[in-house]
């Protein structure tokens, strides 16, 4: 049927013109597209928690100035619920997140990662736990008694 | 629920896992979708040319003989036998932790790995499957043929049985992160599993197997992908893999096996999504109830709109519309093996390794059978973020480029010739959606 067949082809071209623009933008853009993204990759050595191949809980650490590209993550625990609850945030190989932690409870969060991380929250405001990601990937930090998905770490 | 310092994470468990496919592939993949389910309807062949099980080139007789001989058969059998009371081992008398190999056999080795054995090397499950063997054993003793039955299995139930055993595995995985690595459900699931397939075929026969045994049924359907097949006559061939697909035969609930296989992977990939962990995790109480309802509407979702897409078909080719859905519903095998690959490559080679290294002291008292398993570097795989994204882009794009093949195939064969091309429309937008789905899925994750 002709008109099937032009349609066919018009279809088709267009669809290749879609792919060849899609391609040239989507190599660039990818990247800048994205929302939570702090500031470009950081080349500056970040605080690394002692990484070591068994779960440790770790107390807060003294509150050292975050980077200046510092991921920064607010978790906020109140009466059994925790916040947020799910979120993605996207951050770079080696750069730093922080987590600052409001709790009314203790608690633990876990950073799925490999070593596992494991941070001990106790009862207290303006917690703060700063770790880096080595390897690419997404990483659930999770918490513990509640067992949620807290946020998930897209790092690339 | 207590945590273990290894990192295996069955399915479920948060965990590590693949960063989303970039902007840029998903739109390339739908453009090269897009192009190609046109190109098909327009420029492809016009008669039928798939031969189905009359196909295919013989293999060597030398060949043949060795595929069929006891040499390959029964080291085969033997492997599958002891990997199944292995495991069995580990899930009666090992920890109930997740240093346990019971997890990853079942949900990497087993569900996933049984998709590359089959494209591999066809329908070895069925030559492998334990409970076929021990159901033969007994018949054996009890001096009865083991595909005699007390009563004719019923043709019309087809792999019913089987689609409602697969909604309750992936029910298993997927649903409840505490039932999915509770060894106690993992191993009553399939003590009843046994059971059920057991009792079934002493009153059906062994045809029992084929019609209702989960992962049989899932391994020879992706097996139809396979170069290999065998005649009407038993004659062992090489084929063209889209032929060996053409000859699946059309019974009864092949739609409802395919809408389980297909809308619980995109029901995995979904509920690790933010999207869905922000509603769900607000309700911890009713997790389960949603997650079942929630996999269960994917499933429901693929049956209905697979059966609506073949049911437009049969009303434009003035078809039986009952016969329709199981008529198509074998060109959706390569979307679900495309989705099968995006989803679990990664999870699969990973958690595969530490299962491997598991298996070497499954009762966690200080073996080490498998020193050569810790050699591997099971989070390799994610150093690639680039090659597993392109593999997950491609593995999508050829699914859906096998399964509008196969669908044109079978709609020109019947449907009358003034209306092939219109008639193929409806299930051409469908698989268009289902990869289009498949992608952003990919892409949201």
């Amino acid at each position: 049927m002709p008109t099937a067949r032009s349609a066919g082809f018009a279809a088709s071209l267009l669809t290749i013109g879609l792919t060849v623009v899609a391609c040239s933008n989507g190599a660039g853009t990818d990247r800048a597209e994205e929302q939570d993204k702090s500031t470009a990759s950081s080349t500056r050595p970040s605080d690394e928690v002692r990484n070591t191949s068994d779960v440790e809980p770790e107390s807060s650490s003294t509150p050292s100035e975050p980077a200046a590209d510092a991921v920064v993550i607010e978790v906020k625990q109140e009466g059994g619920t925790i916040e947020p609850l799910g979120d993605t945030v996207k951050a770079d190989v080696g750069q730093q997140i922080l987590l600052v932690v409001d709790s009314d409870a203790s608690d633990e969060l876990h950073v799925h990662s490999e070593p596992e991380k494991s941070f001990e929250v106790v009862a207290a405001q303006d917690q703060r736990f700063s770790f880096t990601i080595e390897a690419p990937g997404t990483y659930d930090v999770e918490s513990h008694s509640l067992g949620v998905v807290v946020v998930k770490l897209q790092v690339s | 629920m207590t945590h273990s310092s290894t990192q295996l994470l069955a399915h479920g468990v948060g965990g590590r896992s693949d960063l989303p496919i970039p902007a840029g592939y998903a739109y390339a993949a739908a453009a090269a979708a897009l192009v190609v389910s046109f190109a098909v309807l327009t420029l492809a062949w016009r008669s039928s040319k798939f031969s189905g099980n009359a196909g295919g080139r013989p293999l060597a007789a030398a060949a043949a003989t060795v595929v069929d001989s006891r040499l390959i058969r029964v080291p085969l059998v033997v492997l599958a036998m002891t990997f199944a009371a292995w495991v069995s081992m580990a899930a009666l008398f090992g920890p109930a932790s997740l240093v346990n190999p019971t997890f990853g056999s079942v949900y990497a080795l087993l569900w996933v790995g049984l998709v590359p054995a089959a494209l591999l090397l066809g329908p070895i499950y069925r030559l492998c499957n334990p409970l076929r063997w021990l159901h033969r054993g007994a018949c054996a003793l009890a001096r009865i043929s083991p595909s005699a039955g007390v009563v004719p299995y019923p043709a019309r139930l087809g792999m019913w049985p089987a689609a409602s055993l697969l909604l309750a595995f992936v029910w298993l995985e997927l649903v409840d992160p505490a039932t999915a690595t509770d060894l106690t459900s993992v191993t009553l699931w399939f003590a009843v599993l046994g059971a059920v397939l057991l009792l079934g075929a002493a009153v059906y026969g062994d045809t029992w197997f084929a019609a209702a045994d989960p992962f049989e049924v899932y391994s020879t359907l992706v097996a139809r992908l396979s170069p290999y097949g065998r005649t009407n006559k038993g004659t062992l061939v090489v084929r063209n893999p889209l032929d060996n697909l053409d000859g699946t035969a059309p019974s009864p609930g092949l739609v409802g096996v395919v809408s389980v296989l297909l809308g619980s992977t995109a029901f995995d990939s979904f509920r690790e999504s933010s999207r869905w962990l922000r509603f769900s995790q607000q309700y911890p109480d009713d997790t389960m109830w949603l997650n079942t309802i929630t996999l269960v509407g994917f499933c429901l979702a693929v049956l209905l709109t697979l059966t609506g897409a073949s049911a437009m078909v049969a009303g434009i080719g003035h078809m039986r519309r009952r016969d329709m859905p199981n008529l198509f519903a074998h060109s959706i095998v390569p979307i679900v093996v495309g989705y099968v690959v995006a989803h679990y490559l990664s999870f699969f080679v990973s958690t595969g390794i530490t299962t491997l290294q598991q298996l070497g002291d499954p009762l966690s008292l200080g073996w080490n059978l498998t020193p050569w398993a810790y050699e591997l570097d099971k989070y390799a795989i994610y150093d690639h973020p680039t090659a597993i994204a392109v593999t997950k882009v491609v593995a999508i794009v050829v699914g859906h480029v096998l399964a509008v093949i196969a669908a044109h195939d079978r709609a020109i064969r019947h449907l009358p010739r003034t209306q092939a091309l219109v008639g193929q429309l409806p299930l051409l937008v469908l698989m268009v959606a289902y990869t289009l789905t498949g992608l952003w899925l990919l892409f949201s994750s």
